[in-house]
């Protein structure tokens, strides 16, 4: 570590425990978030990364595109299906060769990120973020970040920033325990000037496949939104967005609420209880889907299904306030 | 010339119930399904559990094969599943895996590193197959090495090979396969008690 | 055929060079003639040493293990005649029906209307057709241009396509490939919708895993696990 290094890391430590500063240093662990979410969303990318969840590995190509702020993106599984999914702002192409088939989705609204978890001095309240120091992954010299959650209702993140770039070269997601649940590793990584038209198209032939093809509902409104802004909710979450949408096998708008403490979201689903069941729905209880948490519950004609990468206390506490709440008011139809 | 054709008549063959017909397809891909596991694990006999498992899950898999990609290209990707997830499910951790995602399989050479894996009788026995393969091929006209040399070691088509040695498609044909009969009568010889258990296959 | 046309030809198979229609027939003797696959499993392993790859081995363990593994099996579940499938698809274990039903998650992963999915086009090239152009067809009349072997499936898509479905049913059936007879673990779709709706707002980040998971080839099902009480000052403060 040279001179000038160790003399600023007091101060960086400095910076960090004193919660209330809001001017960012060029080094800070919250700097390195922010330069990566940049590095995620407006930079043109392609690479090969492995996927590991659940005990199993998966290894997929991403080619990322960003013109004028319009994003178009092309995922594929590079193992045995060989399925590919391309978005853009209005379109969601699912390529399924093993199925032969081909979905597309038209949405009302853009599939790509929307308002990105703001990092904000109350989040520190609920995470730790360190820098721990340098490390080569991949060859590349890369800034190593943890973000360490100070209670059981969110989890840990541990991040290998590329410092040329600002891309994750490698992520971990630990959970309360501190184990790793979900981890990413690029193999192959190229930051690209101009990414053609044909790096976004899917890499089969689809002769003989059926296409299938959903125009999208149009956004609905629904009045009693606002209703949802006084729920209690875990430490450190508050409600980021709402929306409504159509969705198959309902006939009413689906609700959307949007939770977040700066870090996690969590996404909670109010439906209209259909009366027929089927294997199609989910039932009330906890489930869990990779690495994210999901819970269910029904009350008074209404489904909740709570959504997000928090661990399962989370989702729970949130539907349950949503459930006492809307309890104690009529819900407008 | 259907590209891929032999593999999918085969698949074809098994699709209609004929499980005979994925031996051969065992037979033909073994070798490289253990070489590509290989990346992942250094034991052989790991190597070939795992490879076993490939094929296992290929033939369950095979109702679902259509074709659109090649056969290979298809079982390759099993293969990698299946070691990674056999690599994931050992370590009970996530590993960084050195990936090699370009389909160069030539890129990872074994050989010579795996001595202490091995039974001494095994390795007698590759040792000497590859020495007597090794010395039929020497022993061959120049024109036969070469066509036999060029389609397994550089893999380039009938076509392509026709067009390096400058002659008609053919004879390429017919001198690997005259290339491959001097070989194979070759190792009858030498291993006339062996090659009674390698017909007993399935 | 003389033996040694026959041998030329298999040479020929071997190296991926012989026409269709005579692979089909050489392929029907191969499975049957173990003299004949005898000298196709010589090859490889010729092959094999002259790259010099590793357990090059002339009694091909491996084929006869993954043959054993798999005689074992059928053993097993010794199916009764009556369970026959419909010719062309004569096996589906147990685990292969999971992979499907996986598969069929994976292709609701998108949202389809309520009334019921519109068959646009069977593409006959390879270009991605341009959508907007794309008048709409009525499902009852798909058109079909499949390659050999396939035709069950496809028509299995095409008749399911055309069935009356109840409409409020989100329609995740439409292409299910050799559904197995017996109890199929179907995922719930409706929790796949949501996680593409969820992973707009859930950052870069967590989003592309989001969807990595449901690309992946074993998009599984989500797991169900049993409600437990939650001690809330448990999980407070660290």
């Amino acid at each position: 570590m040279s001179a000038v290094r160790a003399a600023r890391e007091p101060l960086l430590w400095l910076a960090m425990t004193l919660t209330a500063a809001t001017a960012v240093a060029a080094d800070t662990p919250q700097s390195w978030l922010d330069r990566m979410n940049a590095a995620l969303t407006t930079r043109n990318y392609d690479g090969v990364f492995s996927h590991w969840q659940s005990g199993r590995v998966e290894t997929l190509r991403i080619v990322h595109r960003v013109v004028d702020g319009a994003v178009t993106e092309r995922l594929e599984s590079l193992d045995g299906s060989g399925r590919q999914l391309v978005s853009n702002g209005s379109e969601m192409t699912c390529y399924l060769p093993d199925q032969r088939t081909v979905l597309v989705e038209k949405a009302p609204r853009s599939l790509m990120p929307a308002e990105l978890p703001k990092f904000s001095d109350a989040t520190a309240d609920f995470y730790q973020l360190d820098s721990l120091g340098t490390m080569r992954q991949m060859g590349q010299k890369a800034q190593v970040i943890s973000v360490t959650p100070r209670d059981g209702y969110r989890y840990g993140y541990r991040l290998w920033i590329q410092r040329s770039t600002g891309m994750p070269l490698k992520t971990e997601l630990l959970d309360t325990a501190g184990n790793v649940i979900e981890q990413v590793v690029f193999s192959s990584l190229s930051m690209r000037h101009h990414i053609a038209d044909d790096e976004l198209k899917p890499l089969l032939v689809t002769t003989g496949f059926n296409w299938l093809r959903d125009d999208g509902a149009p956004a609905v409104t629904v009045e009693g939104m606002g209703a949802w802004t006084n729920t209690p909710l875990p430490p450190g979450f508050h409600l980021v967005a709402q929306t409504a949408q159509m969705m198959p096998g309902v006939t009413e708008p689906v609700t959307h609420l949007v939770f977040s403490d700066g870090i996690a979201t969590v996404s909670v689903f109010i439906q209209t209880q259909t009366i027929r069941s089927s294997p199609n729905q989910v039932r009330p209880g906890m489930a869990q889907v990779g690495s994210s948490s999901a819970f269910t519950s029904v009350q008074s004609g209404h489904k909740f299904v709570a959504l997000g990468e928090v661990p399962p206390a989370t989702v729970r506490f949130i539907i349950d306030a949503l459930l006492h709440q809307s309890a104690g008011q009529a819900l407008g139809r | 010339m259907t590209a891929d054709a032999s593999d999918l008549s085969l698949v074809q063959r098994v699709q209609h119930g004929d499980r005979g017909a994925f031996d051969v397809l065992v037979l033909k891909y073994q070798h490289k399904v253990v070489k590509l596991v290989m990346r992942y694990v250094r034991n052989p006999a790991e190597a070939e559990d795992i490879a076993q498992d490939a094929f296992i899950k290929a033939y369950r898999a095979l109702p679902q094969f259509r074709g659109d990609s090649a056969f290979y290209t298809w079982l390759y990707r099993i293969a990698i599943n299946t070691a990674k997830n056999a690599v994931v499910a050992r370590d009970r951790n996530p590993v960084d895996f050195d990936l090699d995602m370009t389909n160069n399989e030539e890129s990872y050479e074994m050989q010579g590193r795996l001595k202490d894996s091995e039974t001494p009788e095994a390795l007698v026995l590759t040792d000497e197959i590859r020495t007597t393969v090794n010395a039929a091929i020497a022993n061959l006209p120049d024109d036969l090495r070469t066509a036999i040399v060029l389609r397994e070691l550089e893999g380039l088509s009938y076509e392509e090979i026709a067009a390096t040695m400058d002659c008609p498609v053919g004879t390429v044909r017919s001198r690997i396969f005259r290339a491959r009969e001097a070989i194979d009568s070759r190792l009858r010889e030498v291993f006339e008690g062996g090659l009674g258990r390698a017909e007993e296959i399935g | 055929m003389s033996n040694e046309e026959l041998d030329s030809q298999l040479s020929a198979m071997f190296d991926d060079e012989l026409p269709a229609t005579e692979c089909e027939l050489l392929a029907r003797r191969l499975a049957r003639d173990e003299q004949l696959r005898g000298r196709w499993g010589r090859y490889a392993a010729i092959g094999a040493c002259i790259r010099g790859e590793h357990g090059v081995r002339l009694s091909a363990p491996l084929a006869s293990k993954v043959s054993a593994a798999l005689t074992q099996e059928a053993a097993a579940r010794a199916a009764p005649a009556t369970d026959r499938r419909k010719p062309g698809i004569t096996w589906v274990t147990s685990l292969a029906g999971l992979a499907t039903a996986a598969a069929v998650a994976a292709i609701a992963i998108l949202w389809i209307r309520a009334q019921g999915p519109v068959l646009v086009a069977q593409s006959q090239s390879g270009p991605v057709p341009n959508l907007a152009a794309q008048t709409k067809m009525a499902p009852s009349t798909p058109v079909t241009a499949t390659p050999p072997g396939a035709e069950q499936s496809a028509g299995q898509v095409a008749a399911a396509l055309t069935r009356p479905r109840p409409s409020r049913e989100p329609d995740s059936y439409v292409v299910p490939l050799a559904v197995p007879q017996g109890p199929a673990l179907v995922p719930p779709t409706e929790l796949a919708n949501y996680i593409v709706a969820h992973s707009v707002y859930s950052g870069p980040l967590m989003r592309r895993n989001a969807l990595s998971a449901l690309v992946g080839e074993d998009a599984a099902a989500p797991q169900v696990i049993t409600l437990q009480p939650i001690d809330a000052t448990v999980v407070t403060g660290k």
